[in-house]
């Protein structure tokens, strides 16, 4: 009878506490959650109601504040050299990354482990140091004012973690597989295409995250480099439209809608293997 | 197959992309940040070496080390930054992994959502916020319109125009989005490192009768320890090189430079004012700092790996 008892006093004792936990989460999450929606509500408001009266929702939608950021604010622009710009960047590092990665974990070379340090020092430097240098050399080159220009460095930016995470995955693929392959007659070209390449597809996955999400939303080097209003990225169109100097608050709350949507609807979707990629890449870096 | 994986043309022609353009585009460019560092630099212009005699080489470090107020107070907010974000980070990623972990509906869906502003561009972030703390919007209005101060939304906080004591309220109000922005992944690190201990221990330290709370101290901390370390290191790097949330919560010249920090600094002296040497010098002591923490952080979280 009193063992019962004490059993069912813990058991209250342990709702009581996992209550108390889920309240605090909840209210956790209305903190992360409020913003956004905030932003979404008065991006479809005029500026007088915005004024008189926060917290009611907008009478009619006006979308009109979305068309002015997406034309006038030159977003519509900025997304799709966005998206130019990461999918290079992307596709570029990932294979300049994994060759790299095959040649050190799998060729037998000297200085294979040397070179893999090397590239890892990459990682500690911080894309300022370099901003000055790089931007003096490719004023020089005429290429300060074009997409390649922020390519480049996006790409070498990207090497060092692709290298890293690559040369892991490549590793943990057995030799004898190779060793299978080559008396199957396969060149060493072709083991990096049939058998590295199809076997390290989560490596690929985890890497190629990292760098879009990094580069999508980089913005001091974009803003350097490029002061041509049809060439900016995104982040530097955002930030060159929304401002104490623009006066319409709806449509800079549209444009801040347009800049993190894509991006929004994109987690949503396949929010576990992004969180999970991200993750995994950042425990290995 | 040894002498496949030895063959000379192939090593070279897998390595040579990455390595070239990683030498050109990082490499060289560091050895001559470290140059110009060195020189009077100023736009329209070209690198002029300061030369040897009488340590006239150093004058941009020695102008920004003594002379320079602005580094002096973005050095002041770097290291608020740094300081702020690796203790509230490992405080509130680890209160967030152990809760997580212990609750057992919906925790997928408080993961994700508590890391998704990590993947949101910090920049239209920290202009969501600006809005959020703009006098005559967000909290203020808000609260006016409860009944605060009257009505009057001007009489409440200035959250980022308040230049007053010692580390100003910008500062703080910049220091906690950033907390809210990158909390999640700190949480996830943790949580991963977590997961990965085996139940093993954990009943094994029931049946000797610890307590949860016991079970979090002695079993799950000494366990996430290298974690902490690549946590720790990673936030310290980051904050220093914190730029997107501060460059737009903060319009910039509206606070005299009282709310700048190191990579601001930076920006404004080589790209407004075209002092290229002075910014390089900047840009050198930056590296020079997150080389310190990461070699110190390593050093001091001793990190022991248990066979788990």
């Amino acid at each position: 009878m009193t063992d019962t008892m004490t059993i069912s006093k813990e058991k209250r004792q342990a709702r009581t506490v996992s209550t108390i936990i889920y309240i605090f989460l909840v209210l956790l999450a209305v903190i992360y959650i409020v913003p956004l929606l905030w932003v979404l509500i008065t991006s479809l408001k005029d500026d007088s109601t915005l004024m008189l009266s926060p917290w009611a929702m907008p009478a009619k939608l006006e979308w009109g504040n979305y068309e002015f950021a997406w034309t006038k604010g030159h977003l519509g622009t900025a997304m799709l050299n966005s998206l130019i710009v990461c999918s290079i960047t992307l596709v570029v590092s990932m294979l300049f990354g994994s060759m790299a990665a095959f040649a050190i974990a799998k060729l037998r070379w000297k200085l294979s482990k040397l070179s893999l340090y090397y590239f890892l020092i990459g990682m500690m430097i911080p894309i300022h140091t370099i901003l000055i240098p790089l931007f003096v050399q490719f004023s020089g080159w005429k290429m300060s004012n074009t997409l390649i220009g922020i390519i480049i460095p996006y790409i070498t930016f990207s090497l060092p973690i692709t290298i890293y995470i690559m040369v892991g995955f490549f590793e943990g693929i057995p030799n004898e597989l190779f060793e299978a392959a080559c008396i199957d007659g396969c060149s060493v070209y072709k083991m990096f295409g049939t058998v590295a390449i199809p076997l390290a597809k989560t490596g690929f996955m985890v890497t190629g995250l990292m760098s879009f999400v990094s580069n999508w939303n980089e913005l001091l080097l974009a803003m350097v480099f490029i002061s041509d209003e049809t060439k900016k990225t995104l982040p530097v169109s955002l930030t060159k439209f929304v401002g104490p100097y623009h006066t319409n608050y709806c449509q800079m709350f549209a444009a801040i809608m347009i800049a993190i949507v894509p991006t929004i609807i994109a987690y949503v979707a396949f929010a576990n293997q992004i969180v999970e990629g991200l993750t995994a890449g950042a425990v290995k870096g | 197959m040894d002498k496949l994986m030895r063959n000379k043309k192939a090593i070279i022609l897998f390595i040579a992309p990455a390595l070239m353009l990683f030498t050109a585009v990082l490499f060289v460019p560091v050895c001559k940040a470290i140059y110009y560092s060195f020189c009077n630099y100023k736009l329209p212009g070209h690198a002029k070496f300061f030369g040897f005699e009488d340590w006239k080489w150093l004058k941009n470090y020695k102008q920004l080390l003594t002379k320079d107020q602005t580094m002096r107070m973005a050095f002041r907010n770097s290291m608020f930054f740094m300081v702020f974000s690796i203790v509230t980070q490992l405080v509130s990623g680890l209160f967030l992994a152990a809760l997580l972990t212990n609750i057992k509906k919906g925790r997928n869906l408080f993961k994700n959502i508590y890391y998704l502003p990590c993947v949101l561009s910090s920049a239209a972030l920290g202009l969501l916020w600006m809005f959020v703390f703009t006098p005559r919007l967000g909290i203020n209005q808000m609260l006016a319109s409860l009944g605060a101060w009257g009505g009057d939304c001007t009489l409440g906080p200035q959250w980022l125009f308040n230049t007053e004591g010692y580390i100003i309220l910008p500062i703080w109000v910049v220091s906690f989005v950033a907390l809210w922005q990158y909390v999640g992944q700190s949480m996830m690190l943790y949580m991963a490192q977590i997961s990965g201990i085996s139940s093993d221990i954990y009943e094994a330290s029931y049946i000797d009768g610890c307590s949860r709370r016991q079970s979090f101290f002695y079993i799950t901390l000494p366990l996430i320890k290298p974690m902490v370390a690549t946590a720790m290191s990673l936030n310290a790097i980051g904050s220093l090189k914190f730029f997107d949330l501060i460059y737009n919560m903060i319009p910039e010249g509206f606070l005299s430079h009282k709310a700048d920090v190191i990579a601001t600094h930076l920006y404004t002296s080589a790209f407004k004012f075209r002092k290229l040497g002075y910014g390089s010098a900047i840009g050198v002591i930056l590296l020079i700092l997150c080389l310190i923490m990461t070699v110190l952080i390593n050093k001091f979280v001793k990190t022991e790996n248990y066979d788990m």
